[in-house]
């Protein structure tokens, strides 16, 4: 990518987006809540353009890291940043119990992950001694005041979920670049062939799938303490999936920025438009978007307007 | 308790029947095209609310609702077949995001179209019991596992005997020398899709007429079908049966035994054991998976 726009990109996100539109609550509560997606969309899309798997079943980790960090804090009085980095923790031990599913691959791990998704929830509405069943978790702790700044109002959480979401591009972008990601990319076009070159593949794809479900579980519970309320219909709904996935198809899944971009696009068509059309079953045209986006585009609107200024670029 | 136990297999049992036409139908356009379907589910669901449509709008059983579904049905999977044909790149893992797109698409407009309340038949005459010695069962669900039974026979024909069922079969197992051989795989793909769909469509009207439906259920129909595949192995009618006949058993035993909330549990632990002892299936040969 042009390295020199990176600077300029980050100053506006972090001092030009507040200060234009801080003072609007509707539109910054926009932008948190398409941040949140953009940063399950980028969880999503490492691990299906690292690890080569397409998951359906992201709405658990999302379920997971929400309900672990929302009970740690709520409960057992954990400060509310610590119960951020457990609950990303609750979503890899979700992660492990789903290891198994690895041996399996294309359609197969695609259908076993999302029969996963469903488990999670039928346990968090069942488990009622913990968490609180179909009624949910309410009084979930918000982001706490530190140094004068309120990280609970909707201005303080977009710096919280900035800074959650550049981090992990940060680390997508490094893990990427390292000889793991090499060895990624090498498993993506023969899996055997890598194999064969002495790389642990299934090693390596397990860790894609830990790493995404962190990233997933803490993006998770960042929403929890935003929102101040979980049930599991809201924290295991399939919305968390379908948005992630139709912002990084339209991004292009196989970039770091696309992700973000298409979520921050996808959110705010879907809200200010979709949502007007029609009211109650707005996510069809969400679904019609994908499809169209597979058909014609499948890599992406990024590449597609990028790929005229690629020589000039010089990449 | 015996009593009780007898009774959750029976019911078990004739869950399965359907449960087995909606995995047939998933299975046989994978073999063909390599491809899940993740809109299966979906378009079983769209069948069971075309059954509640007939029944509410016309007066008629719901059993008269089938050549109904059947062609919106088929047209709907012929819908999936075109997006499906038309991707070039990634098929494996395109294919799977457009039709989790198509199954989106479904959900929301059977919301539109039905709205999120739950529907299930008032025909008393599917809905009365039948005594069969100390076992009861719905008269709809003994006719719809019946029928179920008469479609998983004339599905072996078809894929035994008829020119089609065998280019099926050929294109499922190599599809570059089925071409050479003249059979056209593009339109055997289309055919393929059009069963799956005529399955579909019967067992989407089994579902309304012994059971309830809602908008959101067409998910869960699909992981059924790939857990009963999973159960089964691709590859064979009977084996697919008992398949769905364990999945129906282990959630009627659950619903019997501990609760009925935990009734999708069962199948996904018979899943993972299935996955952690018995990689291949219950019933499968050597087959990779992908």
């Amino acid at each position: 990518m042009r390295r020199a726009y990176f600077p300029a990109l980050l100053l506006a996100a972090y001092a030009g987006v507040p200060l234009v539109l801080g003072g609007n609550a509707y539109v910054m509560s926009l932008i948190d809540a398409a941040l949140v997606i953009g940063g399950i969309a980028l969880a999503w899309a490492l691990l299906g353009n690292l690890g080569g798997m397409v998951s359906f079943g992201h709405s658990a980790f999302v379920g997971v890291g929400g309900y672990a960090s929302a009970l740690l804090t709520a409960k057992a009085g954990l400060p509310v940043p610590a119960g951020l980095l457990l609950g990303g923790v609750g979503a890899v031990l979700a992660a492990i119990v789903m290891l198994p599913v690895l041996r399996l691959r294309g359609p197969y791990f695609a259908l076993a992950i999302l029969a996963y998704a469903h488990i999670f929830r039928i346990l968090a509405t069942e488990w009622t001694a913990v968490t609180g069943g179909a009624a949910g978790v309410s009084g979930v702790p918000p982001l706490p005041v530190i140094a004068g700044i309120d990280f609970g109002g909707k201005t303080g959480a977009y710096f919280v979920i900035l800074t959650i979401v550049c981090v992990f591009a940060w680390i997508y972008a490094r893990v990427s670049a390292s000889h793991y990601g090499l060895a990624l990319r090498a498993m993506h076009d023969s899996e055997d062939a890598t194999q064969v070159l002495g790389v642990n593949s299934t090693l390596l794809k397990a860790a894609m799938l830990l790493l995404s479900a962190f990233m997933t579980g803490v993006v998770g519970a960042f929403n929890a303490h935003y929102i101040g309320f979980l049930e599991p219909d809201y924290a295991f709904a399939g919305l968390w999936v379908t948005l992630p996935i139709v912002a990084a198809i339209f991004g292009g899944y196989r970039t770091i920025a696309g992700p973000l971009l298409g979520a921050v696009v996808v959110y705010l068509l879907d809200q200010l438009v979709f949502k007007t059309l029609i009211s109650s079953g707005h996510q069809l045209i969400l679904g019609a978007l994908l499809v169209a986006m597979i058909v014609f585009s499948p890599r992406g609107l990024l590449p597609l307007l990028t790929r005229g200024r690629k020589s000039d670029a010089g990449t | 308790m015996s009593d009780l136990i007898l009774q959750a297999l029976y019911s078990g049992v004739l869950a399965g029947g359907s449960y087995a036409l909606i995995a047939l139908g998933l299975a046989l356009v994978f073999g063909t095209m390599r491809v899940i379907n993740l809109a299966h589910g979906e378009l079983v669901l769209l069948a069971a609310y075309i059954g509640y449509t007939v029944e509410s709008r016309l007066g008629w059983s719901p059993v008269a609702a089938i050549p109904f579904a059947l062609v919106v049905v088929c047209a709907a999977a012929a819908c999936v077949y075109g997006v499906v044909s038309r991707i070039r790149v990634d098929r494996e893992i395109n294919s799977l995001i457009a039709t989790f797109g198509i199954g989106v698409i479904l959900t929301n407009a059977i919301l539109l179209v039905w709205s999120a309340d739950v529907r299930s038949t008032s025909s008393a005459w599917l809905q009365e019991a039948v005594v069969m010695g100390p076992l009861y069962g719905m008269r709809g669900e003994l006719v719809f596992f019946g029928v179920s039974l008469a479609l998983m026979g004339a599905l072996w024909w078809w894929l035994a005997k008829s020119w089609y069922g065998r280019a099926v079969r050929a294109v499922a197992s190599n599809r570059d020398a089925a071409q050479l051989m003249g059979i056209p795989p593009g339109r055997t793909e289309l055919v393929s899709f059009l069963v799956a769909g005529v399955l579909a469509a019967c067992a989407g009207v089994a579902l309304y007429s012994v059971g309830v439906i809602q908008p959101a259920l067409g998910g869960a129909l699909t992981v059924k079908a790939f857990i009963i595949t999973v159960l089964a192995g691709v590859g064979s009618i009977p084996g697919v049966l008992l398949g769905a006949v364990l999945l129906g058993v282990a959630e009627a035993l659950t619903v019997t035994l501990a609760s009925s909330a935990l009734q999708e549990l069962a199948g996904m632990g018979l899943f993972l054991l299935v996955l952690f002892v018995l990689p291949n299936g219950l019933f499968g040969a050597v087959r990779r998976r992908g």
